[in-house]
């Protein structure tokens, strides 16, 4: 089995995700004796004009991000959106609310149009066609690693369809409600070990929805641990601004 | 036949014993692990707190835990089974949670026994330490039985002081406390002043369910209850409840490839039959898609599929999942409610003469307005009344007669219904005269409320409620129903006139509605105003274009005094909204209830069955109708 290359490429983000994946370093040795990384921009100045699975971390959010997006659709047999930028829009996307007007104001007060961007942040599917997500701000590596692996041994990247609140029981954890927190693990994906919840925080979805989610159930549940209903759709929208919430 | 043991030692020696045992086994007890209380491994016996409090998970996960490697092999095609038959001590592992080890014990040695949880269960010995009282309010062990468990354990201590009686069932156990425990023999006495203390302290939070043998059958009758849907409605399918239930026992298997690519594990990790993915095949057909039956699938498992094999309740009524539950969904509630409707239906059966009315005893009467009275009563027999909103009962006094009163309750599963009944005649006279405790009789409900059909075609619009005095009272039932929900709709508008000030009625739940904000508001106007009355002021009328409706979609619901449909139908009429959108609730003189009597008849319409709510569409043409 020759082994696939793999190029990394990013749009609007902060590149954290690829920063996470370099921190791999032991498992990243090993990950090579499986891919070939052919481009990665924050970690070697190669470039390659071809490869096989194509890692996109940011969202798109210029149009004339699309020609770059559909050359690495060309190219690429796998797509994977990497992070929650690629995977669902993520916080670019909280400004999707606004006009691009205001949006460009807020950047360059004196000199708006400098700012070159869309009316929204979508994530990569919103330009092209999407293979695989990993999911998450930033991803968790060993998911990234479980994925390209279960990609290159050609079986379903493996994505849990369940919320956050299960692993977060397996940890032992009590629930946050408990403390009067709010959270959103009822509806978001589980993938993280319920990293946040397990370490003092509370789940602001950054890893986006579940399959049918119940929204109206988690809307109902955190106006009684007392939030209005700006606060909540607030705290959905901080990284899902683009999910579909509407039931 | 193990023969049971008892025997005494102080607490002292019992932790000296323990301290022992350390150097040979590795003891998991309650301890405190970064705030949280759970069992867990402990190096030193002082770690182990002797208080307790109910943990998120039950002593399942030492046996079964939430992820284990069941195979390891290599790419070559060597594979090994992997079991870690460890011998461990469980040490203060409650009543509730030795009988769900049973019933643990019970599936995984069945037919195929399960080598990996056995190895470890064989190897482990069990000391309990029993309950003195229910540990917390969301518990429920009482209500199946559980707090007593006769098996499952090695030795049981009762805390009888500075020592603990010890019951010993297994000679795993005796061989144990023969070695590293001091004992002396029992204080009969003493022991059973705990066991006497423990009844007591039990029986002050209540008995066993008295259908408790009965749940298999009870839970195949009410199949279709209408429980499931509004259970299912809340769940957010997050799999809390299953996670944390010491007998939940699924599992799904997965393979874990080392990046190598050349060696992996089998492992078996926690499943739940909540989650949406669980009876999903590859094809992508799923056999329990709806919540609903999956809902019903893990509650069924508890009282009906598994306990039949079981024999007893699978539930233990630890109460974890109750706690757990961030929708509130809990398998009490569902039991009681089942276990109601099937007594109900069973009384049904027997009392089926439909002229015999059941008798109610009135809990609550507050005085509302010089002639009108809210009446709060409650089925003697504590079936619930079952109803949708805008429905009547029959409502009787044996001497004076039978009046058809409108229920202003919302549907609930309770046993208990509301009414506001105005003097007019000489039961309502009557009735104003009676109070709490005295009894009435009661036929119903019947009549074409606004059933599920109605209220799907009202969500997603602007509800325009409109109401003229006592008009409130039928129309309370489907407001109060929506105002739960408010989200479901565009906009609620509650539009209510009165005569006076003095008239109106639930003036502190007026006061709550107009405090929600959001979508939903409510204008109110009086015939005739006095110094007081800061509102409009005006005929109902007037209050319709201040509700500024978009007449595509908007669907009005009215109930009032007879002089009142025509006026609001012709300003409804004007602002373009079609007779399609309106729902009238219609008062007439009943005496039946079931469309023979005929004095409620519209054209060829019984009021009592078709209606008192009616689509004005379907009766804009009867000349009678208004």
């Amino acid at each position: 089995m020759s082994k696939p290359k793999v190029a990394f490429f990013d749009f609007t983000s902060c590149e954290g995700c690829q920063l996470s994946i370099l921190n791999l370093e032991t498992e990243l040795l090993e990950l090579l004796d499986i891919i070939d990384i052919v481009e990665f921009r924050e970690a070697m100045s190669e470039k390659s004009d071809t490869y096989d699975i194509a890692v996109i971390e940011g969202s798109f959010s210029r149009d004339k991000d699309l020609k770059r997006l559909k050359k690495i659709r060309e190219t690429a047999g796998v797509v994977i959106a990497m992070g929650s930028c690629a995977h669902i829009g993520g916080i670019n996307s909280l400004r999707n609310n606004q006009t691009r007007e205001d949006v460009q104001r807020i950047v360059y007060p004196d000199n708006p149009t400098l700012y070159e961007t869309n009316k929204k942040a979508l994530p990569i599917s919103g330009a092209i066609t999407v293979d695989a997500f990993v999911p998450g701000c930033p991803v968790d590596v060993k998911e990234f690693v479980k994925i390209v692996k279960n990609l290159v041994l050609g079986k379903a990247p493996g994505l849990p369809t369940y919320p956050v609140c299960v692993e977060c029981k397996m940890n032992e954890n009590t629930c946050v409600y408990e403390y009067g927190k709010t959270c959103l693990g009822p509806i978001v994906r589980a993938g993280c070990d319920a990293v946040c919840t397990s370490n003092g925080g509370v789940c602001i979805g950054c890893r986006g929805l579940i399959p049918n989610p119940n929204i109206n159930s988690q809307k109902d549940i955190m106006e009684k641990y007392g939030l209005d209903m700006n606060l909540i759709m607030d705290s959905m929208n901080l990284f899902m601004t683009e999910e579909p919430k509407e039931v | 036949m193990t023969t049971v043991l008892n025997k005494q030692s102080t607490k002292d020696s019992v932790f000296d014993g323990l301290g022992k045992a350390l150097g040979d086994y590795k003891i998991a007890a309650l301890t405190r692990r970064e705030g949280k209380i759970l069992f867990d491994y402990v190096k030193d016996v002082r770690e182990i707190e002797q208080e307790y409090v109910p943990t998120v998970l039950s002593p399942k996960k030492f046996f079964f835990p939430q992820e284990e490697i069941i195979l390891e092999y290599t790419f070559d095609g060597k594979v090994t089974a992997k079991t870690n038959p460890e011998k461990i001590i469980l040490f203060g592992v409650r009543p509730c949670d030795i009988s769900g080890m049973k019933i643990l014990d019970e599936a995984f040695s069945e037919s195929h026994g399960d080598p990996n949880y056995l190895s470890k269960r064989e190897n482990s010995i069990i000391i309990g330490i029993d309950c003195k009282s229910v540990c917390d309010e969301d518990a429920f062990c009482f209500r199946v039985n559980s707090q007593n468990p006769e098996s499952g354990f090695d030795i049981m201590l009762h805390d009888i002081g500075n020592e603990y009686s010890m019951t010993i069932f297994s000679d795993k156990g005796k061989e144990f406390a023969e070695t590293y425990f001091d004992s002396t023999l029992l204080d009969y006495a003493a022991l059973a002043k705990f066991n006497i203390e423990k009844k007591e302290a039990f029986a002050k939070s209540g008995g066993a369910w008295e259908d408790l043998d009965n749940l298999p059958e009870i839970f195949e009758e009410n199949s279709n209850h209408k429980i499931w849907e509004t259970e299912a409605e809340r769940c957010l399918s997050c799999g809390s409840c299953i996670m944390v239930c010491p007998t939940c026992y699924c599992f799904d298997v997965v393979d874990e490839l080392a990046l190598s690519m050349k060696v992996g594990d089998r492992l078996r990790r926690w499943d739940a039959c909540m989650l949406r993915s669980f009876a999903e095949v590859a094809g992508g057909e799923n056999f329990r898609e709806e919540v609903e039956n999956r809902v019903k699938h893990r509650i069924n498992r508890k009282f009906n599929f598994l306990m039949k094999k079981h024999n007893q309740a699978v539930c233990i009524g630890c109460g974890r999942c109750v706690r757990a539950c961030l929708a509130e969904i809990s398998p009490v509630t569902i039991v009681e409610e089942l276990t109601k409707t099937s007594r109900a239906l069973k009384l049904e059966e027997k009392n089926e003469n439909l002229y015999l009315p059941e008798k109610v005893t009135i809990t609550k009467v507050e005085q509302f307005t010089e002639n009108e009275k809210f009446f709060e009563v409650e089925f003697d027999n504590g079936r619930s009344l079952g109803h949708d909103p805008g429905q009547f009962v029959q409502l009787s006094i044996l001497g004076i007669g039978e009046a058809a009163i409108s229920i202003s309750s919302p549907p609930s599963f309770g046993s208990r219904f509301e009414m506001v009944v105005r003097t007019v005649g000489d039961v309502t006279s009557k009735l104003h005269t009676l109070g709490e405790g005295d009894h009435l009789f009661i036929r119903g409900p019947f009549g074409h409320g606004f059933d599920d059909q109605i209220q799907k075609k009202m969500e997603g619009k602007h509800i325009l409620y409109i109401a003229g005095g006592i008009g409130y009272v039928p129309l309370r039932s489907l407001i109060n129903l929506t105002l739960k929900h408010p989200e479901k709709y565009k906009k609620i508008s509650i539009l209510y006139g009165c005569r006076t000030p003095e008239d109106q009625m639930f003036k502190d739940e007026l006061q709550y509605i107009s405090s929600l904000g959001g979508n939903i508001e409510l204008l109110e106007t009086v015939d005739i105003g006095n110094d007081k009355w800061l509102k409009n002021t005006g005929v109902i009328t007037e209050l319709i274009p201040m509700a500024k409706f978009d007449h595509l979609n908007t669907v009005a619901i009215i109930c009032g005094p007879p002089v009142m449909y025509k006026f609001v139908i012709q300003t409804l009429k004007r602002h373009r909204l079609t007779t399609d959108n309106m729902y009238v609730s219609l008062e007439r003189r009943m005496k039946c209830g079931v469309g023979k009597c005929g004095h409620c008849q519209i054209d060829d319409l019984y009021v009592c069955q078709c209606g008192p709510v009616f689509r004005f569409s379907e009766i804009e043409d009867k000349e009678e109708a208004l």
